[in-house]
């Protein structure tokens, strides 16, 4: 398998990120039916699924490069998108684990790891081939990395991480790499309890959709990851929609209109994956966004249809809450002309091996 | 309190001395004593009196019934005074506070940093609703804020009150309300009186 990065597409200024066809085709569509509820739909993260994304624990795709660039500039003007608690050195080691083991094994050609033992004191050489990075360390030694071990691995990792430590009956966010967020503040959220951090998600508190899924994931195992997805949407290609930054791309929502929806909105999918941690017993949460404008997904006939009845459908309170009252209509009114009225069969499969031209 | 479907946003208990604790602390922000709730105060924790510690900042008191009385002048002295009490505290304490929410959350955290676990601190809201503001953008808090909407300290911007609370920051989080719309600022209002 060979990755064609596109090490100089852009997800601010000029906005050149693109996907490719095989990107759009292996997009991780979320409605698998005409109308969206939330729900604790968490499913073992397994190498199978209705999407390619799927198929690796740690998926690396054709933008690889080029966000891990835009993580990089997002830092460099706020090192506060990078926070662990104190009390995180295990679980920061666990993650770098995780993710070197992972990325190594299933991307041999771009990632290797070397090494001496498995234990802390041990040496480990870890190569990373599309970054260009070498670093030999000593496994459990934090000053034999240039920074500490969390921040080093998830600047080589596409999407955002959060650790949750278990305690009390409870997760706490006691660490994260934020940069690519659906506009929460991790310098608000580090720290705060599960139900805090969802606090203000509307409608599915009382649905008892989060109680459910803390239950669950405080007695997820080693070895059995789980996922789901959520979505929102993004004017723009733009991963940085922090909250932080609001001021910077809040203007963009009202520039949207019935002719430019197509390359402007975009629908932003996330892969959030969970993890328990060997050492630390702490739960690595990460979350993978995926952008594909509705350009994009408008030439899979099944998700442009899809997708505008979801959008028509779509409670008031989650049009709110997801950001999207003022650009709603006009992305309606374009998403309609991809939407015959035919009954469409359940899943969130494409059901085409190709797409039709642009 | 008022009420809120964001469930960040603390819920606040009446206090009730445990009387499995070793010695209890009350701190009490003056300015949230209505008329007889000293002596309320008072009647409460008699069966802890004799290990109770009072301090009452910003209010003088006129009456025994709270242990050893000590007087602050305010929410800083309170928060150093704990700081300096490092030593003095353990496991079997327990801290009681009545505030407007910003003195709450001044208290805990730096009882936090002493050691104060959570299941030792009970925390009671009283008096003004006003709210301490963190700047989503700049950062920065904006005090004693009783708008829905209110311009930050720090930056300027117009901030929307939101309700969701951070206990870290012990603060409620206020986002640009013209973000979108440069300029368009909604009627502002007194909500939190």
């Amino acid at each position: 398998m060979t990755i064609a990065f596109k090490p100089e597409e852009t997800f601010r200024g000029d906005y050149t990120y693109r996907n490719s066809d095989a990107a759009v085709l292996r997009f991780p569509f979320p409605f698998p039916e005409d109308r969206y509820m939330y729900s604790v739909n968490i499913e073992p993260h397994v190498r199978s699924g209705p999407s390619d994304v799927f198929m690796r624990p740690f998926d690396v795709d054709e933008h690889y490069i080029a966000e891990c660039r835009d993580k990089a500039i997002t830092l460099e003007r706020d090192p506060g998108r990078c926070q662990v608690l104190p009390h995180m050195m295990l679980a920061q080691w666990d993650t770098l684990e995780l993710l070197m083991e992972s990325l190594s094994a299933d991307y041999p050609a771009l990632f290797s790891l070397v090494k001496e033992g498995d234990d802390f004191g041990s040496r480990w050489t870890w190569t990373n081939r599309p970054l260009g990075l070498e670093q030999s360390f000593i496994f459990g030694d934090p000053a034999t990395l240039p920074c500490e071990p969390f921040e080093y691995i998830t600047r080589q990792a596409q999407g955002d991480f959060a650790i949750c430590d278990q305690r009390d009956n409870n997760l706490y966010m006691d660490a994260g790499m934020v940069t690519s967020q659906a506009d929460w503040s991790l310098e608000f959220d580090v720290g705060m309890s599960f139900m805090e951090w969802h606090g203000p998600v509307p409608l599915a508190h009382q649905t008892g959709v989060f109680e459910r899924a803390l239950k669950y994931l405080l007695m997820l195992r080693l070895g059995q990851p789980v996922r789901r997805l959520n979505w929102t949407m993004t004017i723009n290609p733009r991963l940085d929609t922090s909250p932080e930054n609001f001021p910077e791309w809040g203007t963009d929502r009202a520039s949207v209109t019935p002719d430019n929806a197509g390359q402007k909105v975009h629908l932003r999918v996330e892969l959030q994956t969970l993890w328990r941690l060997p050492r630390s017993n702490a739960i690595l949460f990460p979350i993978r966004c995926y952008l594909a404008s509705l350009d994009d997904l408008a030439r899979v006939p099944k998700w442009g249809a899809r997708l505008h009845r979801v959008l028509s459908s779509l409670p008031r309170e989650l049009v709110e809450y997801k950001g999207l009252t003022r650009y709603l209509p006009a992305a309606l009114e374009w998403l309609a002309q991809h939407d015959d009225g035919a009954e469409l069969p359940v899943g969130t499969e494409s059901g085409v091996t190709t797409l039709a031209p642009r | 309190m008022m009420h809120s479907d964001i469930k960040s946003r603390p819920v606040y208990q009446p206090l009730v001395p445990d009387l499995a604790g070793g010695r209890h602390l009350l701190v009490v922000e003056g300015e949230t004593l209505a008329a007889g709730r000293l002596e309320e105060l008072a009647g409460v924790f008699a069966p802890v009196q004799a290990r109770l510690h009072t301090w009452l900042a910003g209010a003088a008191a006129p009456l025994g019934g709270l242990g050893k009385l000590w007087q602050l002048e305010s929410a800083a002295d309170v928060v150093d005074a704990l700081a300096c009490a490092s030593r003095g505290y353990g496991v079997g304490d327990r801290l009681y506070v009545q505030g407007t929410e910003p003195f709450l959350w001044s208290v805990a955290t730096a009882a936090a940093v002493i050691g104060f676990g959570e299941k030792q601190v009970q925390l009671y809201h009283a008096g003004s609703l006003r709210r301490r503001v963190w700047c989503t953008h700049c950062h920065g808090m904006t005090e004693g804020v009783t708008t829905s909407i209110v311009a930050c300290g720090g930056c300027g911007r117009h901030l929307l009150v939101r309700d969701h609370f951070s206990r870290r920051l012990g603060a409620f989080m206020g986002v640009m309300v013209d973000a979108e719309a440069p300029g368009e600022i909604p009627a502002i209002e007194e909500v939190f009186a």
